[in-house]
Formats: structure tokens, sequence, C-alpha cells
């Protein structure tokens, strides 16, 4: 019926601990979580509307891909074998140097690892950038 | 304690009852209800302090079928009483279950943030000021003086809008610190001192002290020492005693168009 869910922001790489209230499956709102040792009880006005994105109309659930110059709802896989199989392409005829990756502050540590490990060890390119920086 | 909540949750007296649970390695704001009776042996106290009361006005708004009771430290208490007077809730509308914070020694008392001194760098003593001052050590200082230190603490102010979100006794739908003719915006700080004028004006008759602003203010502006000195005024000239009972009606300087009973929160 009614939950509080403790979570982490998920908008910048600070990871504020927060709580979501949530009444019958649907988010109501965010609170700090005031024990958290990042953010004891504070928040920047970014965590605070957190539930906003999650219940927005415009928030992107699948992948698209572009079919005939429209947007295509498609299965993960269907995604990443769509990007995968461009990245050979693009590569192939440009060599690894043509592409890069764009690690995120929202994701673990150890996904941003593997990210800068795939892109030097697998791919061959030290064009590994975070968005932090933009 | 855990026998009282059992017993409100299984004579159907409240559905969903309001107190504390470790979770996650947090003490955490929880729902219990009488379809888990065992976990109500889990319910703790604090030592965290969440606004209970505004949850509880929450969930009424969606769901006003609900019955729905809280723990209730004084500040809960006192701002139920405030919301009641306000008629975001109706009178007995939420349980409420009183826990002592007493704060001595000799009970086992739910801790409370606001009883302990909070620690500041030499900056903000410099040039600030010390949160844990009272209105009146604060008022033996000069006028201009005072005046250059409260500048210099609003203008840290942020506007995360953290000091609105979690006071209990925030509820209107439309709220003076989003009115573009009022503050500005797009820019940090929001009008410095109007946005902190505005709310410490609202606060008057409203604000019961409990400093969950202040706790989430994320540059430590000494809030509650303001709305204090604010409702020290209401007391002192109107003989107006915040929260303390609900036979009194809504503080009032104007007739207050910004007071409308509670509606489901935007989205539900
Ligand atoms: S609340 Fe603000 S500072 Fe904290 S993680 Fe979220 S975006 Fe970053
Ligand atoms: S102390 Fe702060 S949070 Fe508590 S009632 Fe007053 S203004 Fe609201
Ligand atoms: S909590 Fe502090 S920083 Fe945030 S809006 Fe209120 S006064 Fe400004």
């Amino acid at each position: 019926m009614y939950k509080l869910v403790p979570s982490v922001c998920s908008y910048c790489g600070t990871g504020c601990g927060v709580l979501f209230k949530v009444l019958d499956g649907k988010l109501l709102g965010t609170l700090p979580l005031k024990t958290h040792p990042v953010n004891e009880g504070k928040l920047c006005i970014k965590g605070w509307n957190l539930h906003e994105f999650v219940n927005s109309p415009l928030r992107l659930k699948a992948p698209l891909i572009r079919i005939n110059g429209r947007f295509a709802k498609v299965t993960w896989d269907r995604a990443i074998r769509y990007t995968a199989e461009k990245f050979r392409e693009v590569m192939s005829q440009h060599g690894p140097d043509s592409v890069g990756f764009l690690a995120s502050a929202k994701i673990t540590n150890e996904d941003n690892y593997l990210i800068q490990k795939f892109a030097r060890a697998v791919v061959g390119t030290n064009n590994v950038d975070h968005c932090a920086r933009l | 304690m855990h026998e009282k909540v059992l017993n409100l949750l299984e004579t159907g007296k409240v559905d969903i009852f309001l107190g504390y649970k470790m979770m996650a390695g947090h003490p955490l704001p929880h729902a219990f209800g009488r379809h888990n009776p065992v976990e109500v042996q889990e319910m703790i106290l604090g030592p965290a302090r969440y606004p209970l009361e505004k949850l509880a006005v929450e969930i009424l708004a969606a769901r006003p079928d609900l019955k729905i009771g809280i723990l209730a430290r004084d500040c809960n208490r006192r701002a139920l009483n405030v919301l009641t007077v306000h008629q975001q809730v109706a009178p007995g509308q939420v349980q409420v279950l009183e826990v002592s914070c007493c704060p001595s020694p000799l009970q086992r008392h739910a801790d409370c943030s606001s009883l302990e001194a909070k620690e500041f760098g030499a900056g903000k003593k410099e040039i600030g000021i010390d949160n844990n001052l009272t209105p009146d050590r604060l008022e033996a200082m000069e006028p201009t003086e005072r005046f250059s230190r409260w500048m210099y603490e609003f203008q840290k102010c942020l506007k995360c809008y953290g000091c609105r979100d979690i006071c209990p006794v925030c509820f209107c739908r439309e709220c003076s610190l989003e009115h573009e003719d009022l503050i500005g915006t797009g820019d940090l700080p929001p009008e410095v001192p109007i946005f902190h004028l505005v709310r410490a004006v609202h606060m008057a008759g409203r604000c019961i002290d409990c400093g969950l602003c202040e706790d989430a203010c994320p540059v430590d502006i000494p809030l509650r020492l303001l709305y204090r000195k604010v409702n020290e005024l209401v007391a002192d000239l109107f003989d107006y005693k915040t929260g303390l009972s609900l036979e009194q009606p809504p503080f009032s300087l104007l007739f207050d168009k910004t007071a409308q009973p509670a509606a489901a929160p935007h989205g539900a």
C-alpha cells in the first residue's frame, strides 16, 4: 500500500541517499535519507525532484532505432546488435580511433572501469570520456 | 509500544501505522500494516526524525479511505495541530501514538537531532551566524553587523527548496517562493533576502520549531533561528501559541488565500 524505499540519486556522481515515497505502486515523492553518510539528510533541487522523471510521460522506456526516418521501439537485443554492427562498420573503414566511449556518473565505478577496459583492450582506442566533464 | 501499535492495527483503528524500522542499515520511516504483525516488533523510535505527519497527510490526500496512525514526538504532535487548524486533515483523522523525547539521560528516549549543538567552522563564526544562537543573543549584536551576517547566510542559498519540501507545515498548493513576480527565476542565489523573508513571514503562526528545515539545508543557514524570532513576535504581540492547541483559528494577519484544503499531490 504505502512504502518508503531507500535508494541513491541517479542524477550526478555525488550519489546522495534518497527515500522514495510510494503509494499503491506509484512514486509520490522523494525525501533525503537523513542518515546517509554522503548527503546527511540534504539534497540539491534535482534530488528533491527525482520522482518527476520517473513519472514523466516523455520518459523513454525502451530503446529506439531510426527506421526509415522514424524512431521505432525495439528490444534491447536488437538495439545492441544494431549498435555493434554499426561500430564494426565504422571501425573497419576508419580504424578504432574513429569511435569513442562516454562513461556515466549514473553507473557504478565497476561499470565505468569496464567501459574504459572495453574501449582500450577490446576496441583499441583511448577515446574515453565522462559526462561530468561536459 | 509494539502492543499498542498491534492493537491499533488489529482492531481496525488504523490501516497503516507510520513508525521507524532499521532497513539497509538506516533507521527509516516505515509503514506497518496488519498483514505483517510480526514486523511490528521491529519498530524503533528513532533516532532519525522525518515529518511523519506530512507523509500521513499526503497519503490521505490521495487515499481518503485509509486510516493512518503515526508515532509522534512533540514536534510531530505540534505539526499535526497546525495541519488540523489549517484544515489539511480532520481532527482525529490521524491517530497519534505519543513518544517521549524528553532529553533526560534517565530514560531511554528518542534522540532528537535538534538537541545536539552543531559544530561549525571558523569562517561561519567570523562572518556568518552560529546556528546554535538564541534570538536574544543574536539581538545583542549591532544591527549593521547582524544584517551583514544574515546577508552572508542568505547569499549561500542554493534554492534547493529543501526547507520548504521537508517542512511539515508547508502545504500550500501555490508556493510564493515559486512566484515569478516575487522571486526571479534562473539566478543563484535567489533574491536575497526576499526569498528567505517571504518564507519567514509565511512561517508566522505556522512554524512549530521542529528544525527539519535547518537539518535539510545544504548550506547551514540558521533557518530555525529566523523562524523562532518570527514566532516569538507572534506569541508576544498576538498571544498566539503556534501548534500548541486545536482550539485556535489559523493565524492570519491578512485574509490568507494560500491555505486551501488538501488536494491530491500533483501527478497522483
Ligand atoms: S541530490 Fe543532487 S548532488 Fe546529490 S546525487 Fe542527486 S544530483 Fe547529485
Ligand atoms: S522548523 Fe522549519 S521545517 Fe519545522 S515547522 Fe518550522 S519552518 Fe517548518
Ligand atoms: S534549504 Fe537552504 S539552500 Fe535550500 S532553499 Fe532552503 S535556505 Fe536555500
